[in-house]
């Protein structure tokens, strides 16, 4: 019985050119970012649990923050919705706020 | 607390809940509150807090953005094998939409370039993979290949090459069930075969089923879309198979083509898609209401944001409204629908799409919405109040007055000419005759004017 014939075939990924560009956010490449620091404790701190605005996630902030109530009673937890866009980096006025009013800022959530 | 380099290359903390989220109860989002996290194994609020209070690493106090330049991935080279065992590794390697594909030999390929004078290294369009961070540039040649895969004639490919151009996925990243819709217009309709009457959307005519499976192809083998990796729709959607490719009947239509109401003359050739979930049929006809009231009745449900609607139009319902019922543009038609459909304003907010999207508009005091917001639950409010993104197509063959409503939107038209074989004597007074732009290696087939033997160059 004769053999089947071998084929040469092409890769459908083909020669990909890929950077692994993570993106700059706007600024000049090789410029630094400063994460915040962080709390000692949240002990008497004014805590945003800000929801995308993602299905779900309103509720599901909810019962953190009633679970921060009931844990962590001195936490005051603050619950906002994201301005502007669910899927974009176009929130400005709550940023400021919680720089301002609040310590820390929990974001969630998606799904 | 899992730190992760998704946003920006900032190693942010991360926290992560069970899926999903959307849909579910109090008690059960405070289940995933109280549970654990399941990427970590920890407790989701131990995690919380110590995302807010452990202090920063080494890693997190300062990140330094870099580009990191192009580089190119070789081709990878596949051994010579049996069609049956590679039927079986393109499979396995994810490179299908499941159906067995024609595998991309150099001499098909070559074949296929003959569809375009556009060189092989032409870069065609850049995708972004989330996933990996890579952006990956595709070339004439790499459309080529999926477009052998797909069963296409050369003939097909630059309808291929103007959808890969717009490099939208044919399936969106999303655990929803998006669909989408690629319509093509103008002389090359004819030229290629395409069907825009009879059976228009059913899998039977060459050239819709080849050019709209060439997109899916395209987005499976360039978007990483492996399941579970990219790729997290619960359900799916059958559409995909071949993304309702179709053509406009604008021989039968009374109304301008879709392209020429995007700005292209009635003589270019250009694709337009479309993007949204849901599509309904209607049965029989509206004998006992008008076909705008019959409309009412599907498009309810289908309540989406931005008054996104597409209604495609047999042209027997197309010459009716236009003739008996007065809509000389499909513009008319469309107004009509916007101003005379209601629904409660509850009905409305209540929708979890439209409240996603367009909520955040109410609250900052965007009209209608944020009026709307403020209603009385059982208020009626006319929701599509932007007619302009309702979209008439007319396709059908005669047989029955039918129709389709979609929650699709509009999204982009490109030309096909653009990628249209020339004549090889064409000149120009630069010298580019319009293949100008960046370039990168090919796979060394024959082309014209070269005098490359398939020999691929040193970089594979």
């Amino acid at each position: 019985m004769a053999k089947p014939n071998r084929v040469e075939v092409l890769s459908p990924e083909g020669c990909r050119t890929v950077v692994a560009d993570e993106g700059t956010a706007g600024r000049e490449p090789g410029s630094l970012w400063t994460m915040a620091p962080r709390l000692d404790d949240l002990r008497g701190k004014t805590v945003y649990l800000v929801d995308t605005g993602f299905g779900g996630s309103g509720k599901f902030l909810d019962e953190m923050q009633a679970w921060l109530a009931e844990h962590l009673p001195t936490v005051v937890a603050v619950r906002r919705r994201k301005t502007g866009h669910v899927f974009r980096d176009d929130t400005k006025d709550l940023w400021a706020e919680i720089k301002e009013r609040g310590q820390a800022a929990v974001l969630g959530v998606a799904g | 607390m899992a730190a992760d380099r998704r946003y920006y290359g900032v190693p942010l903390r991360f926290a992560y809940t069970p899926h999903p989220v959307a849909g579910m109860t109090s008690s059960v989002l405070r289940s995933y509150v109280e549970g654990v996290d399941p990427a970590s194994g920890r407790l989701v609020m131990d995690e919380v807090v110590d995302a807010l209070t452990k202090p920063l690493g080494p890693g997190e106090r300062v990140v330094e953005h870099a580009r990191v330049p192009w580089s190119r991935l070789p081709q990878e080279l596949i051994e010579p094998d049996t069609e049956d065992n590679l039927q079986r590794l393109f499979y396995e390697r994810g490179w299908t939409d499941g159906l067995p594909v024609i595998l991309p030999t150099r001499e098909r390929v070559a074949a296929m370039l003959e569809g375009t004078t556009h060189l092989p290294d032409e870069v065609v369009g850049e995708i972004y993979l989330e996933r990996t961070f890579e952006r990956v540039r595709f070339t004439v040649e790499m459309v080529a290949i999926i477009g052998v895969m797909a069963g296409a004639r050369p003939e097909h490919l630059p309808v291929i090459l103007a959808v890969a151009s717009t490099a939208e996925p044919s399936i969106p990243r999303s655990t929803t069930p998006f669909g989408r819709m690629l319509l093509v217009n103008g002389p090359v309709r004819h030229e290629i075969g395409m069907n825009a009457g009879v059976g228009a959307f059913s899998p039977r005519t060459l050239a819709n089923s080849v050019i709209g499976r060439a997109w899916t192809l395209l987005t499976i083998s360039w978007g990483g879309f492996r399941l579970k990796e990219q790729f997290w729709s619960s359900q799916g959607n059958p559409v995909s198979y071949s993304n309702m490719c179709v053509a406009e009947n604008e021989e039968a239509s009374p109304w301008e083509p879709f392209h020429v109401e995007k700005g292209f003359e009635a003589t270019e050739s250009t694709v337009s898609l479309f993007r949204g979930w849901n599509v309904v049929n209607n049965v029989v006809g509206s004998s006992h209401r008008s076909v705008g009231e019959d409309m009412f009745t599907q498009i309810r449900p289908l309540v989406s944001p931005y008054s996104a609607a597409t209604l495609v139009l047999d042209p027997l319902v197309a010459r009716h409204l236009e003739s008996d019922q007065g809509f000389k543009t499909k513009a008319a038609f469309c107004r009509w629908l916007s101003e005379h459909f209601r629904l409660p304003a509850r009905e409305y907010w209540d929708n979890d799409v439209v409240d996603m999207l367009v909520g955040p508009l109410a609250v900052r005091g965007v009209e209608p919405y944020a009026t709307w917001r403020n209603l009385p639950p059982d208020t009626l409010i006319a929701p599509y109040d932007k007619p302009a993104e309702m979209n008439v197509v007319v396709v059908g063959g005669e047989t029955s007055p039918m129709w389709k409503v979609s929650d699709f939107s509009y999204t982009v038209s490109a030309s096909v000419d653009r990628w249209r074989a020339q004549p090889l004597t064409t000149e120009c007074d630069d010298g580019s005759c319009g293949l100008a732009g960046e370039s990168l290696p090919h796979a060394g087939y024959p082309r014209p004017g070269d005098s490359s033997t398939g020999t691929p160059p040193a970089a594979f």
